[in-house]
């Protein structure tokens, strides 16, 4: 009699939607994915991860029909699946959200949403559509943001994947696939795209969700498959019962520990401020942003895309039209018309978009190492033989194989692209180096190399700036974080005691930046004295934005260390009540969202003498004005 | 350092001096079809493989080979020239002017500067404004075309001072003087490409302008150049072809920009620009001239001469096209 074996979540799990087995697939000689096989199971959400090139991709569009399997069975439902193309998937129920979208750009929402229909014959009723696709919206809980006639071209990136969405629902697809679904979305969209794939998994779809963002896969999936090398590593495993190490481990086969080893930075302030950026101007991106890095720093320049960073740091480089602005080096002005003059002022920059704006695909990986080199030199030459002991040593600290020079720099991987291209700015030997995104599109195990890279030369003394996306990476990766937000540099931090969720807070748009200030000024008006926004832990107080008079000392921007204030004592003892410190006296009220997210405190100061006013009255306008915020965020 | 590539990266020659492969494997395949070509002619007929011929094909490779040059400048950067057939003409009769009363170098001087500034509005209005090089090459075409007429009064000019041939037929160690000048245009022009700050800038900019600006290269000024060089070689081309006819023509160098564009185009460039050489350039003129003398040498009409280097230009591309995709399969 076979032993009892213990009753597991195991048992109730649904037999699985769809299957696929010993599934190869060959591009000419290469072998994308070698006998794959992959479950997918009503109401579950089933992360499918790797680095890049692991077949991920490949997998969920061979699963959708985008593409034929060289080898392998496919079953959905029970039944084997033969799929000869999208129409086949989109027939059977599976549909696939794909990072670039396949909608028609020119047509309306509500076109797109029923595109797949309007191909079969038959007499269109534009009625019976519009009732179909308020109520599809109407599940999704967005009803209200998606303009049903609206050309989709006009539409953000969030939009179109929510218009993806409903077209996949439109044809009650069962199962839908997304591929990087949040790769250009902003933190709040990315919320909100989680509740909808939460409500869709509620209605007993079965999802797949290709990342490699580890805290997203955390945030949404049940289970787990993790490929590498185009095959299974890890199959169907519980999310819960991961680590972000096993994880990792899985996608690039060995223990990298911590990617961001943080480096001992030398004793604090020993290295002059050698780049500083004041009042830079270039319309419509950026307004007002200012930073400046010392040596031997690595300073972060944070935000959401589409903050104005990249283009500010453009801006800087003279590849866009400035209207204000001063760039000092080393403390003296310096007039930057054109990229040139910023090579001969000593900077470097490695632009956001690789293939765009860095590499030169006709040349070989010399003279794609060479060709900053050749910007600086004066002469008639190429000056390529000014620095061959230079360029041997950097090739062997990059691990660059010397034998392979004369090939073509896009027959090497992402990662060792990237790191040819930041070599190109190492051997002009700058003070400073500007990254835009150094590891966008750069697979997790290279991806620690750049950052060796990036450590190391801010040991050698370099200022060095990172822009990136990535908070995690920026709080790992650098010693103090300048927060750009709506083309506005709104806050300069020590990375120390920042976290990701404080950065996405700082970060956020500055249109409920404008409404806090709005608040602010509204209790100025009110009460009189100085009202301030901030936010705060046992260790940090950072003040994002103040009103009226200067009586705290208070700038936005500005962190002091908690314990200095008489915050703690404040809400310790007197939780309800006006602290007096001094001859002020200051009352704190907490702000929170509806999900009870920390937004940070609101603090009224007043000189004290006088009768203090009602201390609940004031609370309750304070969370009266949050709460219309709230609602108008949402 | 730990190895990974699994070479031994100390015993490697780094090799920054050796410059570009000067032969490519294209150029080796386009070298094997002249001879294949020249092979094939000279079973056809027996007067091809001749000296006196041979040399007649260099003299003959002469104006359309220095104007290939300047055409070759232009497509590297991802531009296009089809006014130097219409620079050709208006510079032509400009010298033919300029000779009625001046010493012969300070005119041909003038020639070129004229040549170089037309190629100079072009280039401006490209780099600076932004315009399609087709479209503003187009339009500079109309207009040399038509001043040519005008400053011609509708007729060939005769009358040239008759010393001024000397530039083509005096010899140096039995070798025309106007095929050494072709061999020095390209030696100069290959040397520039290959190894100057200017010539790679040329390059990077038409690969990927953004990437060559944004390394600090001087995109600008080396948009701009191209059209100057296309200009000035067009007049100087016209200078050899006016000392061997002894007139200039309103009409002259009417669709030699194609003759051009083709040479180019055969000898490896990419019209998207970035790719391509100067040496393919070459070996483009002589299978064009290679082609067109053969075929009169057998007597086959000028009317279907069209057809066939047409033709054997398409064969020609479409066999490099296959050659490429069996490489690049295995």
């Amino acid at each position: 009699m076979p032993a009892m074996q213990p009753y597991t979540l195991e048992h109730v799990r649904s037999a699985p939607l769809l299957t696929a087995q010993n599934v190869t697939k060959r591009f000419g000689s290469t072998r994308a994915l070698t006998d794959t096989s992959l479950e997918m199971r009503s109401g579950e959400v089933l992360g499918l991860l790797g680095a890049n090139g692991a077949g991920k991709s490949t997998l969920s569009r061979i699963v959708s029909g985008h593409i034929r399997p060289t080898s392998g069975i496919l079953t959905f439902d029970g039944d084997p699946l033969e799929l000869g193309s999208t129409r086949d998937a989109l027939r059977v129920g599976i549909a696939l959200v794909a990072q670039e979208t396949s909608l028609a750009p020119d047509m309306s929402v509500l076109e797109n949403i029923f595109l797949p229909g309007l191909a079969t014959p038959g007499r269109l009723s534009y009625r019976d559509m519009r009732r179909n696709a308020t109520e599809i919206l109407a599940a999704l809980g967005h009803d209200h943001v998606l303009p049903l006639d609206a050309e989709v071209r006009t539409l953000s990136a969030a939009q179109r994947q929510l218009v993806e969405i409903a077209k996949a629902l439109a044809l009650d697809a069962r199962l839908v696939i997304f591929d990087e679904p949040t790769a250009s979305l902003s933190a709040a969209e990315v919320d909100r795209l989680f509740d909808i794939i939460a409500r869709l998994r509620d209605d007993d779809r079965a999802l797949g969700f290709v990342s490699h963002r580890l805290e997203e896969i955390f945030a949404i999936t049940d289970r787990v498959t993790i490929l590498r090398e185009g095959r299974v590593v890890l199959e169907d495993a519980e999310t819960g019962s991961l680590s972000q190490n096993d994880i990792i481990r899985h996608m690039v086969g060995r223990d990298i520990g911590t990617i961001y080893s943080k480096r001992k930075m030398k004793s604090e302030g020993t290295g002059e401020t050698v780049f500083e950026v004041r009042g830079l101007r270039s319309m419509p991106w950026v307004r007002d942003i200012g930073f400046s890095v010392r040596r031997g720093e690595i300073l972060g320049l944070g935000g959401l895309v589409g903050a104005g960073r990249s283009e500010a740091v453009e801006a800087v480089w003279g590849l866009r039209p400035r209207q204000a602005g001063e760039i000092l080096v080393n403390g003296k002005p310096i007039k930057i018309k054109k990229p040139v003059d910023a090579v001969r002022a000593g900077l470097g920059f490695v632009a956001e978009d690789r293939r765009a704006q860095n590499i030169v695909p006709d040349f070989n990986v010399r003279e794609n190492l060479m060709i900053a080199q050749m910007g600086k030199n004066r002469g008639f030459g190429r000056g390529y033989g000014q620095k061959e002991a230079r360029v041997r040593e950097l090739l062997m600290e990059l691990e660059l194989p010397l034998d392979r020079m004369d090939q073509s720099l896009l027959n090497f991987s992402g990662g060792m692209q990237q790191k040819v291209i930041i070599a190109r700015w190492l051997l002009i030997e700058p003070d400073i180096l500007i990254l835009d995104e150094p590891t966008k599109g750069v697979d997790i195990g290279t991806r620690s190399s750049v950052y060796r890279l990036l450590q190391a030369a801010a040991e050698d003394g370099l200022g060095v700036i990172v822009i990136s996306s990535d908070f995690e990476e920026l709080l790992g990766l650098a010693e103090r974080i300048v927060v750009v937000s709506d083309g506005l540099s709104i806050a300069d931090l020590p990375a120390d005691g920042l976290s990701e969720d404080k950065l996405a807070l700082i970060a956020a748009p500055r249109t409920s930046t404008a409404r806090n200030q709005a608040l602010l000024s509204s209790l100025v008006n009110a009460y009189g004295g100085e009202a301030f926004w901030c936010l705060l832990d046992e260790e940090q107080t950072i003040c994002l934005a103040r009103a009226g008079a200067e009586l705290t000392g208070m700038r936005p921007g500005q962190a002091l260390k908690t314990e200095e204030t008489s915050i703690p004592r404040a809400i310790r003892c007197c939780g309800d009540d006006f602290i007096g410190e001094g001859s002020l006296q200051t009352l704190l009220t907490q702000m929170t969202d509806t999900r009870g997210h920390d937004l940070g405190w609101i603090g009224l100061t007043l000189p004290e003498g006088g009768d203090p006013p009602g201390t609940a009255l004031i609370r309750s306008q304070i969370m009266d004005l949050n709460r219309g915020n709230e609602e108008e965020r949402s | 350092m730990t190895d990974r590539t699994g070479t031994d990266n100390s015993k490697v020659k780094l090799g920054i001096w050796n410059g570009q492969a000067i032969v490519q494997s294209l150029e080796i395949r386009m070298l094997g079809l002249v001879l294949l070509l020249a092979v094939i002619l000279s079973f056809s007929s027996e007067h091809f493989l001749t000296e006196r011929n041979i040399f007649n094909i260099l003299d003959q490779s002469v104006v359309i080979g220095i104007v290939a040059v300047g055409m070759t400048f232009v497509i590297l950067t991802g531009g296009i020239d089809l006014s130097v057939g219409a620079v050709f003409g208006l510079t032509g009769i400009f010298l033919a002017l300029f000779l009625q009363n001046m010493p012969i170098p300070v005119a041909i001087g003038l020639a070129v500067l004229a040549g170089a500034g037309i190629g100079l509005f072009s280039g401006v209005l490209v780099a600076v404004f932004g315009l399609a090089p087709f479209v503003v090459t187009l339009g500079v075409m109309a207009i040399g075309r038509s001043l040519s007429f005008i400053f011609s009064g509708q007729r060939s000019i005769s009358g040239l001072p008759p010393n001024l041939d000397s530039i083509v037929y005096s010899t140096f160690l039995g070798i025309p003087a106007n095929v050494l000048f072709l061999i020095g245009v390209y030696l100069i022009a290959w040397g520039y490409l290959t190894y100057t700050k200017g010539g790679r800038t040329i390059y990077a900019i038409g690969s990927n302008f953004e990437a060559a600006r944004a390394a600090g290269l001087p995109t600008l000024f080396y948009s701009i150049l191209p059209y100057m060089v296309s200009g000035a070689l067009a007049a100087v081309a016209v200078t050899f072809s006016l000392a061997q006819v002894m007139s200039a023509d309103p009409l002259a160098g009417n669709g030699l920009e194609l003759d051009a564009i083709a040479a180019v185009v055969i000898g490896g460039a990419s019209l998207y620009g970035g790719r391509g050489s100067i040496i393919g350039t070459l070996l483009g003129v002589l299978i064009m001239v290679m082609i067109r003398n053969g075929l009169n040498l057998m007597g086959v009409s000028p009317f279907w001469q069209g057809t066939a280097i047409g033709s054997i230009i398409i064969v020609a591309l479409l066999a490099e096209r296959v050659i490429n995709w069996r490489s690049r399969q295995n």
